[in-house]
């Protein structure tokens, strides 16, 4: 690997002090569950749109511990020239974890997990905006994950509606995500990062596993749905539906959050 | 007078039946929806219906089209054409850079075959024109300055004073009273104040 | 037509202001736009804060982690600070590497904390030639409206600040490391550098605190950084217009004030933070 001579560089290696917890501190980790709310309760959500000055919109979430800054950009003249590009516009999603987002440092070039993160990105958000007013330009959608306690991709989804909101993109309806973790029995809305990577020293048990899932709230229509695990059909299907439920719950919060951006814009034009 | 309504994207606004769709909006299944973030407008413009139509602050979302006037200045020059960054579409400023080209055929109307690209423009200098097409996959949007009000409305001379236009293609310099040679508009009342 | 003025000939505008001696977002020259900071909202990091210029805001976490000291010096710990500039805090960044500008801004952080010594990195070594600490400091813009240096030294210092390592000791038995995250301690913070950047227009007219739009059309930028023992402890003017003496001095001297105002600021927001925990 060639040296990364763009960046002031630390010692070839180093390691997370947790790694060398005394072996007792390791197991007993004694966590009250779900800190008091309910499995199907979501986590309180705070949003806020048009933070960033420099970009065209912006939108700032957060939820539980997990904070998420998203801005966007264009419509602007494309990079890449195609055929496709002339016709209709292109949406480009660029998520990113903070190096300090996680409990392990993260390392600043995007990694594989954040690559198919601003995939499922920009898959989950794509049916929603209408590309084709936007010929020969490209909307730019940047993510920023600060802290990461778990449904980031669900909130980033939720965090750019917001932005392409704010920022005047045309679009068919906001995009809403929620996550479930499925633990045996359990279903886990908005699971936060602990209970997201599951109690592995229960030891196995069937039915694990994580789905998140976003909603066009209006249209009832499912723009992007992600599952991994070992999930039995009938337990996705509830699940599905339980995220859909739980996007709905989100709705007046992004709502109020996009409309205090456009009256402190604008005040109403004259009729 | 009640508060002016607010919608988000994706919010049902009325049936087909009772007003027409107009900006920020679009048709599904007989009703119009919300495709903006803004205020809910409805405005009689002599039809049968009102108008229903979401407004901004601005018309950020705004891109040249075919046909619109832009103001933009000039960055560069060849014998074949003259780039320019667009900088306004009508009076709404871009907050983005759009490039653009006017070709050496399309500075003006008459004696076209004479048109010296360098003898109408010069880097720097702000020109009004049109866009007469979207370009294709190589090029920029492609305008045109062949009419009479379109063409050089700021130019600075070699001396670096703003000059002042004496005819459809010259303009002087205040400071050494020397002529340049430029493809200038006709100069709009509104432009007068800048 | 004021607003078409403003976007075809921006050095124009602005001058019609300076000649006023007022600037076009109705500060004076010489003065700072508000400066807010906000300490260890990242529970991520072992040291966060957030500070806000005006409209830039840059965010700082640190994380500290475990390493041998460097061969050539086996009684120092290692401090890694890095700017980030993303796409995501203005439409002038590209995806990918770092571009020259975040490059020189992360070089000129590692020399203000090697220069001023802030943190002695003897203090940071655990036992010799075996263990010491790694303070990786990542300071990222998120909005960048101008004088991004100022902000990320405020932020660098306050995360810092707010900083807690936990207890190390090695095991004689095993020779290995032991972690107690039940005792923390904060870092020592030896030195307090704040730094005051200045944008020359015209070769003559000197600006404090430039938004991102004068710093493109002046002719010069300026950083100083001084402690609190009034010491100037690094001072950066890359290229651009020269500059006589006075002018210089000049910003020294503003650079001293400024240090005061952000002392006090940091003090007040530390305060405030420990008393709500």
């Amino acid at each position: 690997v060639p040296a990364d001579r763009k960046r002031v560089r630390g010692p070839e290696e180093s390691q997370c002090p947790l790694l060398f917890l005394p072996p007792a501190a390791q197991t007993a980790e004694p966590r009250e569950p779900r800190a008091g709310r309910g499995n199907g309760e979501v986590r309180p959500l705070f949003a806020r749109c048009g933070l960033v000055s420099q970009a065209k919109g912006s939108s700032y979430l957060e939820a539980g511990n997990t904070k998420i800054l998203c801005s966007v950009y264009g419509p602007r003249e494309p990079e890449r020239r195609d055929e496709a590009g002339v016709r209709s516009g292109r949406l480009l999603c660029d998520l990113r974890l903070a190096p300090f987002s996680c409990g392990k440092r993260g390392a600043w070039i995007q990694g594989s997990g954040e690559r198919d993160l601003s995939l499922a990105l920009s898959e989950s958000l794509h049916p929603a905006v209408c590309l084709h007013r936007y010929p020969r330009a490209q909307i730019e959608v940047n993510v920023m994950v600060l802290e990461n306690d778990g449904s980031v991709l669900a909130h980033a989804v939720t965090c750019a509606s917001m932005a392409l909101a704010d920022a005047g993109i045309e679009m068919y309806d906001v995009v809403l995500g929620s996550a479930l973790r499925q633990d045996g029995g359990a279903s886990l809305v908005d699971p936060d990062l602990a209970e997201e990577r599951g109690n592995w020293l229960a030891g196995y048990e069937e039915n694990r596993g994580g789905v998140t899932l976003s909603l066009l709230p209006n249209l009832n229509q499912v723009s992007g749905l992600h599952a991994d695990g070992e999930l039995r059909a009938d337990t996705l299907s509830a699940a599905v539906r339980t995220c859909m439920e739980s996007c709905h719950k989100l709705y007046p919060v992004v709502q109020q959050a996009i409309l205090r951006a456009v009256k402190r814009k604008a005040p109403p034009p004259e009729k | 007078m009640s508060p002016m309504k607010l919608c988000v994207p994706g919010e049902r606004l009325c049936s087909t039946e009772d007003c027409i769709p107009g900006a920020g909006t679009y048709l599904r299944h007989g009703y119009i929806f919300a495709s903006l973030a803004g205020y809910v407008l409805r405005r009689n413009e002599g039809e049968e219906l009102p108008v229903i139509s979401v407004v901004r602050e601005t018309e950020a979302q705004l891109l040249p089209d075919v046909g619109a006037i832009v103001t933009c200045k000039v960055t560069s020059i060849n014998p074949r054409f003259a780039k320019v960054h667009i900088l306004y579409v009508g009076s709404t400023p871009l907050k983005d850079r759009f490039r653009g080209t006017i070709r050496k055929e399309d500075v003006r109307a008459t004696e076209k075959d004479k048109v010296e690209t360098y003898k109408s423009f010069r880097p720097g200098d702000i020109v009004l024109a049109k866009v007469i097409s979207l370009g294709d996959v190589q090029s920029n949007y492609l305008l045109t300055t062949a009419e009479n009000e379109l063409g050089v409305v700021v130019a600075h001379s070699e001396a670096g004073a703003q000059m002042v236009p004496i005819s459809w293609c010259e303009m002087q310099c205040p400071r050494t009273h020397n002529k340049e040679f430029r493809k200038v508009a006709r100069v709009q009342p509104e432009y007068l104040q800048a | 037509m004021a607003a078409g003025f403003k976007t075809a000939e921006p050095l124009e505008y602005h001058r019609s202001f300076l000649k006023e001696n007022c600037r076009p977002d109705g500060r004076e020259l010489g003065e700072f736009r508000p400066t807010t900071l906000n300490i260890g909202s990242i529970g991520t990091a072992d040291g966060s804060a957030m500070v806000k210029i005006g409209n830039t805001t840059v965010i700082c976490g640190i994380k500290a982690e475990l390493s041998a000291p460097p061969s050539d010096a086996p009684d120092k710990g290692y401090i890694v600070p890095n700017v980030d500039l993303p796409p995501l805090c203005s439409s002038r960044f590209r995806p990918g590497p770092p571009g020259e500008q975040a490059q020189a801004a992360s070089q000129f952080i590692a020399d203000v904390i090697d220069g001023s010594k802030i943190i002695k990195k003897e203090d940071l070594c655990i036992e010799k030639s075996k263990l010491c600490w790694v303070l990786y400091c990542d300071i990222m813009c998120l909005d960048y409206d101008g004088n991004v240096l100022d902000a990320c030294i405020i932020t660098l210092l306050a995360a810092l600040k707010n900083t807690q390592i936990p207890k190390v000791t090695i095991n004689k038995e095993t020779d290995l490391a032991e972690v107690d995250i039940e005792h923390k301690r904060h870092l020592q913070i030896n030195k307090h550098p704040v730094s005051s950047s200045f944008a020359v227009f015209d070769d003559t007219v000197l600006i404090v605190d430039p938004t991102a739009e004068e710093e493109s059309l002046a002719t010069s930028v300026i950083t100083a950084v001084v402690d609190e023992d009034d010491q100037l402890c690094a001072f950066h003017k890359p290229g651009g217009s020269s500059l006589s003496a006075e002018k210089l001095q000049d910003c020294i001297t503003r650079s001293v004030t400024r240090h005061r105002e952000v002392g006090k600021l940091i003090d007040k927001v530390l305060e405030s933070t420990k008393a709500s925990k």
